[in-house]
């Protein structure tokens, strides 16, 4: 129980320090999967709409997806130098496959009638996608981006490595103290409690904004 | 083709976004700071806290500092890139062989006499004057051990070697010339090697986790753990002695830095950096706490701003 009491006197003691690594660690991520975010809902509307690209497109996410984030970290820095910037690129490259993904399963499963109903009643191209394809498959696409955020905090903890700070900083000043148990918990639980509360508020979003909920009680 | 407009804007954005480094809310990336590279040692946060602490207390300049760095090529290539302005801790027989490629010295005050002009002629840096600790590698058991079988130095280990485990530094065991390959051709080979996190292997050697732990000799947890430092009998280590490096635009924009650096040089000796650390690693007090405390006990060093070194 040392370790308890231990680990609460290192959090009341730098609370200040765990809160800016805390703030800085969640912003690296949310940025992360805000970028790839841009890139990968367009990306995949795109392939869901020409079916060819979807192998090669979602192949390839799954090709970044298995460097080990380490790795590419190391070689992202050569290129893009230490700090912030090399841990968001990164984060970036990883939330593209779930949020691609996501996004081409939610297109593709908006269910046909409704679409030719849409097209019937002479909507254009743009405003299918605008008005009935995306508000069917936002709650899907919210999912791809939850699974990022979570991925997304996780590799943030590594980017101590290239100088960006965050929850890993404190992490990493554990395993270099003697007993550091108590600091690698400071580290470790605000970690684990940020994914878990960035999943259920992406979780609760998701369900708010579920179309299909309503319709089908009423069918 | 209007969606290929977009994707490309946005890609422009991207990097646009990117190159220009400023996401709001990441401080670090402001250029009007300057950013202070630190290891991931307890040692080299401390005297980046240090630095930081002076510097901000003398000068206009906000400083930010970059830590948990993996190896002193990481603080090198940040420096020559311009992601750092100031590296706290660099040692010169890590660098001789690191940045500047070169052949071990064995002679402390000629490795720093070339560090210090190879720095200034090929990156533009400015070795700083040693802060008077050295950090050499050192050869450690337990005192147990170390009586029982009568070892003094690294060559009295040979006999025992093949049956030794020997607990290292992750950064060490690949390095060139003063790295486990030289120790290798200069003494001889243990029978198992586990690379680790440096911080560890004092605690390793102390539950008998490992017989053999290649130690920092400033660090404090040497005497914690009762571990004998065996001498390095056939003058295999190079010289580690610790200096900041700064470079040297950020002199001339504020030459009191450089004023700083020669402040602290010589008041820190081997112990009392062990005793530094020993607080940071082992009573677990933030490296920022140590450096506040030390700077308050000595006055900011304002009265040896005279003495010089």
């Amino acid at each position: 129980m040392e370790t308890m009491e231990q680990f609460i006197h290192y959090f009341s003691q730098n609370s200040d320090y765990i809160w800016t690594q805390f703030y800085r660690h969640f912003l690296m991520a949310a940025y992360g999967v805000l970028l790839a975010a841009i890139i990968s809902i367009p990306l995949g509307i795109l392939i869901a709409k020409y079916g060819k690209l979807s192998s090669w497109v979602l192949a390839f996410g799954s090709i970044i997806q298995t460097i080990p984030a380490l790795g590419a970290m190391a070689v992202i820095m050569i290129v893009l130098g230490l700090g912030t910037n090399t841990v968001i690129f990164t984060l970036m490259l990883y939330s593209i496959l779930p949020i691609t993904q996501n996004t081409y399963v939610g297109m593709k499963d908006v269910d046909h009638t409704v679409i030719e109903a849409g097209f019937a009643s002479g909507m254009t191209r743009f405003q299918l996608l605008r008005m009935v394809e995306l508000p069917l498959a936002v709650s899907v696409i919210m999912a791809g981006l939850r699974t990022a955020l979570v991925i997304g905090i996780g590799i943030g903890a590594i980017g101590a490595f290239v100088g960006a700070g965050g929850l890993g900083a404190i992490i990493l000043t554990g395993t270099n103290a003697t007993d550091g148990t108590p600091i690698i918990l400071a580290g470790a639980i605000p970690t684990a409690l940020m994914a878990i509360i960035a999943d259920l508020v992406m979780g609760w979003i998701e369900r708010k904004l579920q179309p299909v909920k309503e319709s089908k009680t009423t069918a | 083709m209007k969606r290929n407009i977009y994707k490309g804007c946005i890609v422009v954005m991207l990097l646009g976004m990117l190159a220009g480094c400023s996401l709001p809310g990441l401080a670090s990336t402001s250029k009007e700071t300057l950013k202070i590279g630190a290891l991931g040692t307890s040692e080299s946060q401390i005297l980046a806290e240090m630095l930081s602490i002076m510097i901000e207390r003398e000068t206009d300049a906000d400083t930010d500092l970059v830590t948990h760095l993996g190896s002193s090529i990481v603080q090198h290539q940040g420096m020559t890139r311009g992601d750092l302005d100031i590296t706290s801790t660099r040692y010169t027989g890590t660098d001789l062989s690191g940045a500047l490629g070169m052949e071990p010295i064995t002679n402390p005050e000629k490795a720093l006499g070339i560090v210090k002009r190879e720095f200034q002629e090929r990156f533009n840096q400015t070795w700083a004057p040693t802060y008077g600790f050295e950090n050499s590698y050192s050869v450690a058991v337990t005192k147990e051990f170390a009586e029982k079988n009568n070892i003094e130095t690294v060559s009295d280990l040979e006999p025992y070697a093949g049956e030794l485990r020997f607990g290292v530094d992750n950064a060490w065991i690949n390095r060139k010339g003063d790295g486990y390959d030289g120790f290798q051709e200069t003494y001889f080979s243990f029978g198992e090697v586990f690379p680790m996190n440096v911080g560890l292997v004092y605690q390793a050697a102390a539950s008998g986790k490992m017989d053999v732990v290649l130690a920092y000799s400033s660090d404090g947890r040497i005497k914690e753990f009762d571990l004998k430092v065996l001498e390095d009998d056939r003058k295999f280590f190079p010289p580690y002695d610790a200096s900041p490096v700064i470079v040297n635009k950020v002199i001339e924009k504020y030459p009191k830095i450089k004023e700083i650096t020669e402040r602290l040089s010589g008041q820190i000796s081997t112990e009392t950096m062990q005793e530094l650390n020993y607080n940071a690693d082992v009573k677990l007090m933030n490296p920022r706490k140590v450096a506040e405390q030390f700077l308050e006990k000595h006055n900011y060093f304002e009265d040896t701003a005279k003495e010089g070194q």
